[in-house]
């Protein structure tokens, strides 16, 4: 582990390395500043421009932008009761009602502190984890890999889309559209029809940057209202200065949000929403004073910011560990990650150790940009508030298509872009998610794969997929998952009924 | 719950294209191996199963949108907005437009194709969104002349980002 930290450490410490970092994390900044732009948008794109990275050097980028998106959304949130991202819906109880006494600077300081401590602490919880998984891991073969991508497809399904076979209809077509390029056994072409662009399967980029990007830009169009003008208000801010000493004596609620962020990180398809909601609702739990959340309490923002940022440590332990994705941003990143040809996973840790704690560096590193960028920069990320949203849609789209078109100088890549957009915007639009979609556009592959080889190596019998122990526990806990979750959507449909006919 | 005629219309889609793509599951060379596992046999278990669960989905849409007909209908009479009907044209506009700078990328070159595909997307939701609405005819020439420069600026500046500092070729 010592040697794989020194080599990490080398690979981080350039000059090259430290700014690619910097900027991802200006960037993540920038995204979470404006309503209605994620963090998964902000990687997605991003990622064209990691292409000709060092692996260290393009993933700390991207974990860079995840982590200035992390902690930006909290300003729209205290000075405008507007969340930037979902994560920092929980910050508006407390960071606005300071913001109107007056206090935003205060508020802005706690939440910037509290989010690197979140993400401090979550990167050291995430380099203990993750190796013993992974080192346990190492004892999978094709029945379990086979079983673990369907319950990663079951787990993500049953919480992204607004009911479980939403989800889990996006998880298929993800799947589906992994088969499509020829077969990786018996070399047949799938649904290519003669499009040699196709050959190689879908491409994962335009597949990302479509679902992420460009269907929260139709999104953004349907909903544009020109008189919706946001501006920073009454609130007058040079320099947001770090609140250390008054975060750590709310070390209760930093606590809440560390553990909260941390354990609800690697549950798959959870996200930040949810992390930041049980923070709260700890915090406030074991506080001395829980009248006094709500009403613009430190404590409050504390919990809610430090989750938020611990939350992606957490997530990021199944994504490195097993290749399995927490949420749609780190989904995004595991993209980014085979694009740079890393194959997440326990063989990562035992191949690439260099690589794998440079990442973890990277990521601690990306915490202290965004804590001095954030100081700094403060003024000016009040500033992107007001940038007119019809030019930055227009923007966007570029930087997508250049993106995409980077990847091989290939048009058809555009089109397969625009395909994956309308698709994500009508997902979206009609609860099915498109987390599903991606994550069974790379978990596809793998379940296929390893369920032929292990019929293979069974000779045919399909038996070891449901006796071997680990395989059977995968396969059971999606079932069970399956069946609560039905059940929970059955339940939630006869409320809904109850409801119209009393109405 | 959401009263969208287009839930139950996605969900016939669902159906319609599981349908396909069974089909032309169904064409792919039956090359089996060890497990009877050909290569149409993912995409025929999903489609099939895209189309088993589309069907409660549907079932259920429309039983939502029928049951608010009432509701609706009273809406329909006494609601009247312009909102959802502006909404609808920008998304369409712009869905034309990125489809258009798609088509006209490589032919036309970056710089003019994205010259273009800025100014017209600016100006158009503009326009659509009834910014213009109000405004004298110098701030109109004005304001198109401004987002005219923003095209240009912002194409030319991404070209050399992209170009000179990573090396990225842009169709010229």
């Amino acid at each position: 582990m010592l040697a794989g930290y020194i080599e990490g450490l080398s690979m981080v410490f350039q000059l090259g390395t430290l700014l690619a970092i910097a900027g991802g994390t200006l960037l993540g900044i920038i995204m979470g500043v404006l309503p209605g732009l994620t963090s998964a948008m902000a990687i997605a794109l991003l990622l064209p421009v990691t292409f000709g990275m060092p692996p260290v050097m393009g993933i700390g980028m991207l974990l860079g932008a995840l982590c200035g998106a992390g902690v930006s959304g909290s300003i729209p949130a205290i000075l405008l009761n507007i969340p930037g991202t979902p994560s920092s819906v929980a910050t508006t109880f407390d960071g606005y009602p300071m913001a109107q006494r007056g206090e935003a600077g205060r508020a802005l300081g706690l939440a910037i502190v509290a989010s690197f401590s979140g993400g401090v602490a979550s990167m050291v919880i995430l380099s203990l984890l993750a190796p013993p998984i992974a080192e346990f891991a190492l004892r999978f073969g094709a029945a379990e890999y086979f079983s673990l991508s369907i319950f990663g497809l079951v787990i993500i399904a049953s919480v992204a889309g607004k009911s479980l076979l939403k989800g889990l209809i996006a998880g298929f077509i993800g799947f589906f559209a992994s088969t499509i390029g020829t077969d990786p056994i018996a070399g047949v072409d799938r649904f290519t029809f003669g499009q040699l662009s196709l050959l190689t399967g879908i491409n994962i980029l335009p597949a990302l940057i479509g679902l992420f990007a460009i269907s929260q830009i139709l999104k953004n169009a349907f909903e544009y209202d020109p008189a919706e003008k946001l501006t920073a208000g009454k609130h007058k801010i040079d320099l947001a200065r770090p609140r250390f000493v008054e975060t750590f004596r709310n070390w209760r609620a930093l606590l809440a949000g560390i553990g909260s962020g941390s354990v609800v990180g690697p549950v798959p398809g959870a996200g930040g929403s949810i992390a930041s909601l049980v923070a709260y609702d700890q915090a406030r739990r074991f506080s001395k004073n829980p009248e006094k959340f709500g009403s613009g309490h430190s404590a409050g923002i504390v919990s809610v910011e430090s989750a938020n940022n611990a939350l992606l440590g957490g997530a990021l332990i199944p994504t490195l560990a097993l290749g399995i994705p927490g949420e749609a941003a780190t989904a995004v990143l595991l993209g980014g990650l085979m694009i740079q040809g890393i194959t997440p996973g326990p063989m990562l840790f035992a191949d690439q150790s260099g690589t794998i704690y440079g990442i973890f560096l990277a990521y601690l590193v990306a915490n202290f940009a965004m804590l001095l960028i954030m100081c700094l920069g403060i003024k000016v990320f009040v500033k992107v508030l007001m940038v007119p949203r019809k030019q930055l849609l227009a923007a966007i789209v570029v930087f997508c298509f250049i993106g995409v078109y980077a990847v091989d100088g290939d048009v058809f890549n555009i089109y397969l872009m625009l395909a994956f957009g309308v698709l994500g915007y009508f997902l979206n639009r009609y609860g099915f998610g498109t987390a599903p979609v991606i994550l069974g556009l790379i978990l596809g592959p793998i379940a296929e794969s390893n369920l032929r080889r292990g019929l293979q190596t069974f000779q045919g019998d399909w038996t070891p997929f449901f006796t071997r122990p680990l395989s059977a526990t995968f396969l059971l806990i999606a079932l069970l998952l399956l069946a609560v979750t039905l059940w929970q959507n059955y339940r939630a449909y006869k409320k809904d009924l109850e409801e119209i006919k009393s109405a | 719950m959401d009263r969208d005629i287009g839930k139950p219309l996605f969900d016939i889609f669902l159906l319609v294209a599981s349908g396909i793509g069974f089909y032309y599951a169904t064409t792919l060379p039956s090359i089996t191996s060890a497990g009877g596992i050909t290569p149409a046999f993912f995409p025929k278990l999903l489609s099939g199963l895209i189309f088993v669960c589309a069907v409660p989905c549907f079932i259920r849409d429309s039983l939502e949108w029928l049951s608010q007909r009432r509701e609706r209908d009273y809406e329909a009479q006494n609601v009247r907005s312009d909102g959802p009907k502006s909404a609808v044209a920008q998304w369409l506009f712009i869905m034309a437009l990125i489809i258009g700078y798609a088509i006209i990328f490589e032919r036309l070159g970056y710089l003019v194709s994205t010259s273009l595909f800025c100014f017209l997307s600016v100006l158009g939701m503009v326009m659509l969104s009834g910014e213009f609405s109000g405004m004298s005819a110098v701030n109109k020439l004005k304001s198109g002349l401004g987002y005219l420069a923003f095209s240009i600026i912002l194409s030319s500046s991404i070209f050399f980002v992209f170009t000179a500092l990573f090396n990225i070729p842009l169709p010229n």
